[in-house]
C-alpha cells in the first residue's frame, strides 16, 4: 500500500510480480478511512480461494500509520519503494522521474541500484497540486488538461518558479487573451521547467527515462518532458501504482511473513495526539488505537516521551 | 556594570562547547556561569519571533538561546566572534535584546577580535572581571581550549562507534564524559574525564562488520556541528548502523586549521578561490572522504546560508566523479522530522545497496 497525501494506492501481487488486484483512490485527508476503503476494493478482485497473502508492505507519507493498522511486515520510505518497483519492471532504467500530488522526486539508477536522488522540500510548485489548482482556475478538470494542452501550437510561457507567482502570471496571460489550450500547454511546460530546476538541478538525466506518479497520467506533461529532455519518456500503465508495487516487492524480499486478514477493514481505528510536556520540546505523540486498545505510538524525540505498548511487535 | 563577583555570565549554546566556556568563566574569570537549558523547540520559537524571517537559522537559534540565558538569570553575555556573518550578528543580538527590554551587559568579542590579535581577544574576555590577572585567565583559557579538543576528539570517536553498540556501553561512556566535562573545575578533572571516556570506549565491545558503511558529514560551521540544529542527523545515521565521520568542528576549523592555502592546493581542480569560511574545508573533506572509499556524503547547512549553497554544485560534481552518493540537507526552523527521516532512510537504502554491490 502506498498512502500519499492525495491518493492511496494498493496492489496484491503473486511471486512473479503479476498484479492480482489493484486499486487507486483519493486519500481525502483521512488515511485510515482510505486504507479501509482500499482494502475493501482490493478484496473484491482478489481470488481468495487460490492465494493467501503472506506479507504486507507500506510506503508513502502515511506508511507508519498504515503499517501499524494493517500489521505490515515491511515499512519503507517512498523513494526506495519507487526505485525497487521501477527497476524490477524496467531493469535498464537510468532515470526515474516522479511527480505526485505534493511531492516530486528524481532517482538516478546505475546497474539496477539507486545511486542518487533528490526530493522537493517545503514547496509544492511543480507538483500535481499545482496542476489541479490551475486547472480549477480555468474551470476544467485536472484529467482534461492534456486534451487541451496537446492541441496547442504555441504554449504560453508562464513564470514557473513559485506557485503563487505562476498563478498571478497566469491570470495576466488569461486577461491578455491567450487561449486555454496555449495556457494549459504553458502550465505543463512550467511544471517540467520547475521540476528540472528544482529536484533535477545538477542531476545528469540519462535515458532510458521512466516517468511515474499521478502526474505521469497527464499526457501534456509527458510531452513537455520529452520536449525538454529530447528523449523518449516511458510511462508504465501501472506507473501510478509503482510505489505500492515496490512496497509489495520489498515485503516479499524481506522474508518476514505474517498472514494478512481482510477483517482489518471492519475494525475501528483511531488516533489521538498527546503533547508530551516533559520538556519544552513538547513533542506531539501520536497514539494509534484499535478498538480501545493502544497498538502503536510515535513522535517522541527522546525516551522521556516513550509510550509503552503492550505486546509491542518490535 | 556590576562588580565581577556578582556577575552571572552566559554565552550562546553551540553543541557541547558550553562545557569549555563554563570552565573559562568559572576558573579564568572567577564569575558565576549561567548555563541555559539545551535548545528545544521553544528556543527556536523565541528566536523566530525576534528575528527577520530570511536570516539564517543559526541566528534564530542563537538568539533564542540568549533569551533563555537571560531568563535563567544571566546579566552578562559574552558573544563569541565567528568566522562568517556570525561576527556581525553580535551587534544585532544586542540591539534586538535591548529593544525587547532585557537588561544586561554585552561583551561582543568581535569588537576585540577584528584586528586579528589574540591579545585583544583575551583583553575582551578579561574585561568581564578586571580584577583577574592575565596569567590566571590565560592558563584557564589554555585548559578550556584543551577541553574543546577533547570534546571534539571524543565526539568524533563516539559517532564512529555508536551505531554498533549492542550493550549501550559506548553511549553511556560518552554521556558520562559530557557530564564530567560540564562538572570539571580543575585541569586534573578534565584529564580524568578524557581518560575515562577513552577507557570506557576501549572496554565496550562493538559489533562491527569488517567493512562497515561509512558516511562523511560535511557542512556549515554551526548547523553541521550542533546536533539540535541538524535534528540529530548523526545519531539518526549512526542508528541505522553507519560509521559517521565529521571533520568539521571547532578544533579542526579554528584551533588546528591547516590554513586556507594549504587546503586549497589539494582541491585546485574544483575551486580556485576562497568561497566562504568553511567552503574550502568542506570541499577538501568531501574529496578526502571520497578518496578513502566512503559510501556516502551528507552535506548539512541551514536555510539561507549563502557560502554553503555556493559549494553545492562543486559537491555534486565531486559526487558524480567519485560515484559517491550525496545527500543535501537544509535545516530550517520548520524542518519536520518525518521528511528528514524519509530522506535519511532512502539515503541509507542507497548506500547499503551500493555497499553490497561493491563487495
Amino acid at each position: 500500500m502506498d498512502v500519499g497525501s492525495i491518493s492511496t494506492k494498493g496492489v496484491i501481487i503473486d511471486d512473479e510480480n503479476n498484479i492480482l488486484s489493484s486499486a487507486y483512490i483519493w486519500t481525502e485527508g483521512d488515511p485510515i478511512g482510505a486504507v479501509k476503503k482500499l482494502l475493501h476494493l482490493l478484496e473484491e478482485d482478489f481470488p481468495k480461494g487460490d492465494f493467501q497473502i503472506v506479507a504486507t508492505g507500506t510506503t508513502g507519507s502515511a506508511r507508519k500509520l498504515t503499517g501499524s493498522i494493517i500489521g505490515a511486515t515491511a515499512v519503507k520510505n517512498e523513494i526506495t519503494a519507487h526505485a525497487v518497483g521501477t527497476t524490477t519492471f524496467y531493469p535498464d532504467v537510468r532515470t526515474i522521474l516522479e511527480i505526485g500530488g505534493q511531492d516530486s522526486k528524481i532517482i538516478l539508477v546505475e546497474n539496477r541500484v539507486a545511486v542518487d536522488y533528490a526530493m522537493n522540500t517545503l514547496c509544492a510548485a511543480g507538483t500535481g497540486a499545482f496542476l489541479s489548482s490551475q486547472a480549477k482556475r480555468l474551470g476544467i478538470e485536472a484529467e482534461d488538461i492534456a486534451s487541451y494542452a496537446l492541441r496547442s501550437e504555441h504554449p504560453t510561457p508562464i513564470a514557473a518558479r513559485c506557485t503563487v507567482f505562476a498563478e498571478s502570471d497566469l491570470v495576466h496571460k488569461i486577461q491578455m487573451g491567450h487561449s486555454k489550450e496555449d495556457i494549459l500547454a504553458g502550465i505543463c511546460d512550467a511544471v517540467v521547467a520547475n521540476y528540472l530546476n528544482n529536484v533535477g538541478k545538477g542531476k545528469k538525466i540519462v535515458s532510458p527515462v521512466v516517468f511515474q506518479g499521478g502526474v505521469s497520467k497527464n499526457q501534456g506533461v509527458v510531452a513537455a518532458f520529452e520536449k525538454a529532455l529530447g528523449c523518449k519518456i516511458t510511462v508504465d500503465e501501472n506507473g501510478h501504482l509503482m510505489g505500492a508495487l515496490g512496497a509489495a516487492i520489498i515485503a516479499r524480499r524481506s522474508g518476514a511473513r505474517r498472514e494478512f486478514d481482510f477483517s482489518v477493514e471492519n475494525m475501528e481505528f483511531y488516533t489521538r495526539e498527546a503533547s508530551c510536556g516533559r520538556c519544552p520540546n513538547n513533542c506531539e505523540i501520536v497514539c494509534v488505537y484499535r478498538g480501545g486498545e493502544l497498538i502503536d505510538a510515535w513522535g517522541n524525540r527522546c525516551e522521556r516521551g516513550a509510550v509503552t505498548v503492550k505486546g509491542n511487535r518490535s | 556594570m556590576k562588580p565581577a563577583s556578582e556577575r552571572k555570565v552566559a554565552t550562546i549554546r553551540y553543541a557541547e562547547y558550553s562545557a569549555a566556556f563554563k570552565y573559562l568563566v568559572e576558573q579564568g574569570l572567577d564569575c558565576k556561569f549561567i548555563l541555559q537549558p539545551k535548545q528545544t523547540q521553544r528556543t527556536e520559537k523565541i528566536g523566530e519571533k525576534y528575528s527577520p524571517d530570511m536570516v539564517c537559522t543559526p541566528f534564530k537559534t542563537i538568539l533564542g538561546s540568549l533569551v533563555e540565558a537571560l531568563e535563567a538569570g544571566a546579566d552578562t553575555i559574552i558573544m563569541p566572534n565567528g568566522i562568517c556573518r556570525l561576527s556581525y550578528y553580535g551587534e544585532l543580538f544586542r540591539k534586538i535584546l535591548l529593544d525587547e527590554g532585557y537588561e544586561f551587559d554585552f561583551i561582543n568579542l568581535n569588537e576585540y577580535a577584528m584586528g586579528g590579535k589574540t591579545r585583544d581577544l583575551i583583553k575582551g574576555i578579561g574585561s568581564v572581571n578586571p580584577k583577574v590577572k592575565m596569567t590566571h585567565l590565560i592558563s584557564a583559557g589554555m585548559e578550556s581550549i584543551k577541553m574543546v579538543e577533547y570534546l571534539d576528539e571524543i565526539t568524533y570517536e563516539y559517532y564512529k562507534g555508536c551505531g554498533f553498540d549492542p550493550t549501550g556501553g559506548w553511549r553511556k561512556a560518552y554521556k558520562r564524559f559530557l557530564a564530567a566535562m560540564y562538572r570539571a573545575d580543575t585541569k586534573a578533572a578534565i584529564e580524568k574525564a578524557y581518560l575515562d571516556a577513552k577507557q570506557g570506549f576501549d572496554s565496550t565491545p562493538l559489533v562491527k562488520p569488517a567493512h562497515p558503511l561509512k558516511v562523511g558529514v560535511i557542512g556549515e560551521f554551526y548547523t553541521a556541528v550542533d546536533s539540535f540544529s541538524n535534528r540529530e542527523v548523526e545519531d539518526k545515521l549512526a542508528g541505522m548502523g553507519v560509521e559517521v565521520h565529521r571533520w568539521m568542528n571547532l578544533s579542526h576549523r579554528l584551533i588546528h586549521y591547516p590554513g586556507e592555502k594549504n587546503l586549497n592546493v589539494e582541491i585546485r581542480e574544483y575551486c580556485t578561490y576562497e568561497m566562504g569560511p568553511t567552503s574550502t574545508a568542506n570541499i577538501w573533506a568531501a574529496k578526502h572522504y571520497a578518496e578513502q572509499g566512503f559510501h556516502g556524503l551528507v552535506h548539512i547547512k541551514s536555510a539561507n546560508c549563502t557560502p554553503e549553497i555556493d559549494i553545492v554544485p562543486i559537491l555534486q560534481k565531486l559526487s558524480g566523479q567519485y560515484k559517491i552518493p550525496l545527500l543535501i540537507l537544509t535545516c530550517d526552523t520548520q524542518t519536520s522530522d518525518v521528511g528528514l527521516m524519509t530522506r535519511l532512510e532512502a539515503f541509507y537504502d542507497m548506500i547499503e545497496a551500493k555497499g553490497r554491490q561493491l563487495k
